[in-house]
């Protein structure tokens, strides 16, 4: 396999690929990488943390809210370990093609809570799918407790239906807007009622689901939740809609509804997510060099392709929530059901100077300013606090000894097209020639300082 | 001319900027026409509690409904016949007094949502409840106009959604001089240095990842260079809200032909114990809006800024158990510049004998009004491009 494609392959499904690697996998052929990516992902891992501490909290107190409170900050504090754990299974993984998938899929099926508990849950679902049947994946995130609580499933009853569910289904997680009416919300949603959540996770209840007969895309009967999602299924914009969305997070975010097409129909066959991706992976357009180094790095993609050349610790892990926060993407709290937009939106003129001084600043351990994130919750005095201190991260602990073990046998040209690729223009490549007898220590900050970096 | 204006007029023309080709394919709207009058939008985070702000002290339901919360007449300073003001927010009050400041009562949207997030969203993008947008208000109104980065600070270390635009979006600017720093990196120059005539910018993401590092340095570098110089002469608390209504006023006073300026206060969400709590963050605003309008006049420039202040939502008529109240739905909002046309209270006070089922103030008066009468009659700009539909104007302005 060419370097250049199996560089493009581990920027798509992974966070870059360093030297030696790409002088071990540029053996294999296109479809050997691919199979091998596949295979590695079976032995996924779970991301969860222990939450025996919520029940514990606050048991002395006698008054609720406070008693509340206080879970509620326990809530939050596992939240933040829940969110570092991501990060660390995305730091060492051995399982990218999965842990891509996660991710991508987070940002489709989009929910947040301020439940652990109930986080942990959905992230095991979005687990369990990630790679698996669609169909399934559809059916589970409705019984999801999570996603019934976050867009009102649990309100809607025979007498009064609530259709966000329904409609969310539809216009963000299967067809997309105009694809179907207002009736078919309707319609849906009182196939949905009585699918709430309980403590012990999804339960029916009948008493409050409407057994009586809906009419939905052009067909009639009592369906209930399952038989919506399969007339959702049998519609080919259901395989039209996730295809072109596959394609802009993995191929180039500009679509091409010529291979979006011939997606969608390997899709259809049985809505198997892995023969989708293996399709895309193995397609040759996928090489193309018109989708290489086209797609702008997500701030969880940009901080992990750091990580990988130079790990990096934090010294207070409340810098590391800070640093999410001001790149605009914190996992584990989108910005709403519909996700982060990404690409272009990721940037502005404060997030790109930000962005292009993050790896100088990490190698170098500089302080950069930033600002605190404060919840809605937070009273003023906190707030102000916060303010006051000056909100820098500091990193202490550099692994460089890590690094210079990557770099045996290695040269600085190398390291140059792992990480910006080999087609830079010849402006970025006069900047770049007067470094390449530097150490390869300062050569990789320099290059990972380029905007050329900030791309995929 | 002096030579260190001189010195600093030279470097801010020449510099490291030279206009890149691809830049100069922008029209940009020649900015006389855009008037001279600038906007400072303060965001109260958390659901300000607007009954116990301008309290109706006349309505028996308003007692009835907090028994324990409730201010009773004996600590109010009278607006007018059924309106008062909590005697710990007098410098709000004096501002009153003195025709600054226009209370429009019953402010929302229809089928109003109890979500911080999700009201701050619709606040800042400006959109119906069930819709999602990635670009806020002010963010259009510079990316219809095609302006610089600079024409909106958020006066903050990160920029919020209400000035992210498609294409052109405001900047954040806490810190004038940091800002300036960071933009000015050795590196980060030499990088644009090269590139600026390079036809590969023309490349979508790329390009546009480098039209955005050219709009920071020369924004940063414009304020910077334009505010550096400039030394209030008015006192200022020291909390991080008039922190930053005085970096503000500072910019104003320095005659930068910023449009819009965004400042945020935090700590609203009262569900707990509410009375000494909102006591405080009344107090701090109301200093903090005295003091700024207070350098604002010492400048002359007040008569040409409006203030608009506003929270994601207003809470709950009826007190909850703990001494607080629960998110609610419509609520005043605050506008204050020195030549209003209906100075006072503009409206109706709300009608606490009709809620909503959940028990809070219905809305007369959808925010996007307010906005398309600020966009329009203040900053000069077309509101049906920016709001995307059409609002009925208000007449405070």
């Amino acid at each position: 396999m060419k370097n250049h494609h199996l560089i493009h392959l581990y920027n798509r499904v992974g966070f870059g690929i360093l030297p030696k690697e790409v002088q071990k996998l540029n053996k294999l052929s296109t479809e050997e990488n691919v199979k091998l990516l596949f295979k590695k992902s079976k032995k996924r891992k779970s991301i969860k943390v222990d939450v025996s501490s919520i029940e514990k909290v606050g048991l002395s107190i006698e008054d609720k809210n406070e008693r509340r409170k206080l879970q509620q900050k326990e809530n939050r504090r596992l939240l933040n370990d829940l969110n570092v754990k991501w990060f660390d299974q995305l730091y060492t993984s051995k399982t990218l093609l999965h842990d891509k998938m996660r991710l991508f899929w987070a940002n489709h099926f989009v929910c947040s809570s301020n439940s652990t508990i109930q986080t942990i849950e959905y992230l095991s679902v979005i687990e369990k799918h990630a790679l698996g049947n669609f169909k399934d994946f559809v059916v589970a995130i409705s019984k999801n407790p999570m996603m019934i609580r976050y867009l009102n499933n649990q309100q809607n009853k025979k007498e009064h239906p609530n259709e966000n569910y329904a409609r969310e289904l539809m216009e963000l997680f299967t067809l997309g807007v105009g694809n179907y009416t207002e009736k078919d919300i309707k319609e849906s949603a009182r196939a949905f009622t009585g699918w709430f959540s309980s403590k012990n996770g999804f339960t029916f209840k009948s008493k409050f689901h409407d057994f009586e007969s809906k009419t939905f895309l052009g067909k009639t009967g009592d369906f209930d939740g399952t038989d919506i999602i399969n007339i959702i299924l049998e519609q080919e914009q259901c395989s039209l809609f996730i295809s072109e969305k596959i394609y802009k997070e993995f191929v180039n975010p500009k679509p091409n509804q010529k291979h979006i097409k011939k997606m969608a129909k390997v899709f259809r066959k049985n809505y198997e997510i892995a023969d989708l991706m293996k399709f895309v992976l193995t397609a040759d357009w996928f090489y193309d060099d018109e989708n290489i180094g086209v797609k702008i790095k997500s701030p969880v993609e940009l901080l992990v392709s750091i990580h990988n050349v130079i790990p990096y610790e934090f010294k207070r892990e409340r810098y590391f929530q800070y640093l999410q926060f001001n790149l605009g993407q914190k996992l584990l709290y989108p910005p709403n059901v519909a996700g982060w937009p990404g690409d272009k939106q990721w940037i502005d003129a404060n997030t790109i100077m930000l962005r292009l001084k993050l790896a100088s600043s990490i190698a170098q351990q500089k302080q950069i300013e930033l600002e605190p994130e404060s919840a809605f919750e937070d009273d003023f005095e906190t707030i102000n606090k916060r303010k006051k201190n000056k909100a820098y991260f500091i990193f202490t602990t550099l692994d460089w000894q890590a690094f210079d073990h990557k770099t045996i046998g290695t040269k600085n040209k190398d390291w140059q097209d792992a990480l910006l690729g080999t087609k830079l223009n010849k402006q970025t490549q006069e900047i770049i020639n007067p470094l390449i007898n530097n150490s390869t220590k300062d050569f990789c900050i320099a290059i990972m300082s380029i905007p050329e970096y900030q791309m995929c | 001319m002096k030579r260190r204006d001189f010195i600093i007029n030279s470097s801010l023309a020449s510099g490291m900027l030279f206009v890149p080709s691809f830049l100069q394919a922008f029209e940009k709207i020649p900015k006389n026409k855009l008037g001279h009058k600038k906007l400072v939008v303060i965001q109260l985070s958390g659901g300000n509690d607007g009954l116990n702000t301008i309290v109706p002290y006349t309505n028996d339901i308003y007692y009835k409904k907090r028994p324990k919360i409730a201010i009773s007449k004996n600590d109010l300073l009278r607006l007018n016949g059924e309106m008062g003001i909590p005697s710990y927010m007098s410098p709000l009050k004096n501002l009153y007094d003195k025709g600054y400041l226009s209370i429009i009562n019953n402010v929302g949207y229809p089928n109003p949502v109890r979500s911080h997030f999700r009201s701050a969203d619709i606040w800042q993008t400006a959109t119906d409840a069930n819709e999602y947008k990635s670009t806020g208000w002010i963010g259009d109104y510079i990316d219809v106009n095609k302006l610089d980065s600079h024409m909106a600070i958020d006066v903050d270390n990160k920029l919020s959604l209400a000035l992210k635009g498609k294409d052109k979006s405001g900047i954040a600017a806490f810190d004038a001089k940091l800002l300036y720093r960071n933009s000015n990196d050795p590196f980060f120059k030499k990088v644009l240095n090269k590139h600026h005539l390079d036809e590969h910018l023309n490349e979508e993401n790329l390009g546009y990842l480098y039209k955005q590092m050219i709009q920071a340095e020369s924004s940063a570098s414009y304020i910077y260079q334009k505010s550096k110089t400039y030394k209030s002469g008015t006192k200022y608390n020291s909390n991080s809200f008039e922190k930053q209504l005085a970096t503000t006023a500072t910019f104003i006073n320095s005659h930068l032909e910023t449009k819009v300026y965004y400042v945020s206060m935090g700590g609203f969400d009262t569900h707990v114990g509410q009375n000494n709590k909102h006591k405080r963050l009344m107090t701090v605003l109301s200093n903090g809006l005295e003091n700024f309008v207070n350098d604002l006049k010492a400048n002359d420039t007040f008569k040409d800024t409006l203030i608009m202040v506003f929270s994601e939502f207003g809470r709950r008529v009826e007190e909850n158990a703990g001494m607080g109240t629960d998110h609610g739905a419509a609520n005043n909002l605050f506008l204050l510049t020195e030549n209003l046309k209906k100075p006072g209270i503009y409206n109706n006070t709300p009608n606490l004998a009709d809620l909503d089922k959940n028990g809070d103030v219905k809305y007369d008066v959808d925010f996007r009004q307010v906005y398309s009468t600020v966009l329009e009659k203040w900053l000069e700009a077309d509101p049906k491009k920016i709001l995307g539909k059409s609002f009925e104007n208000l007449n405070f302005i």
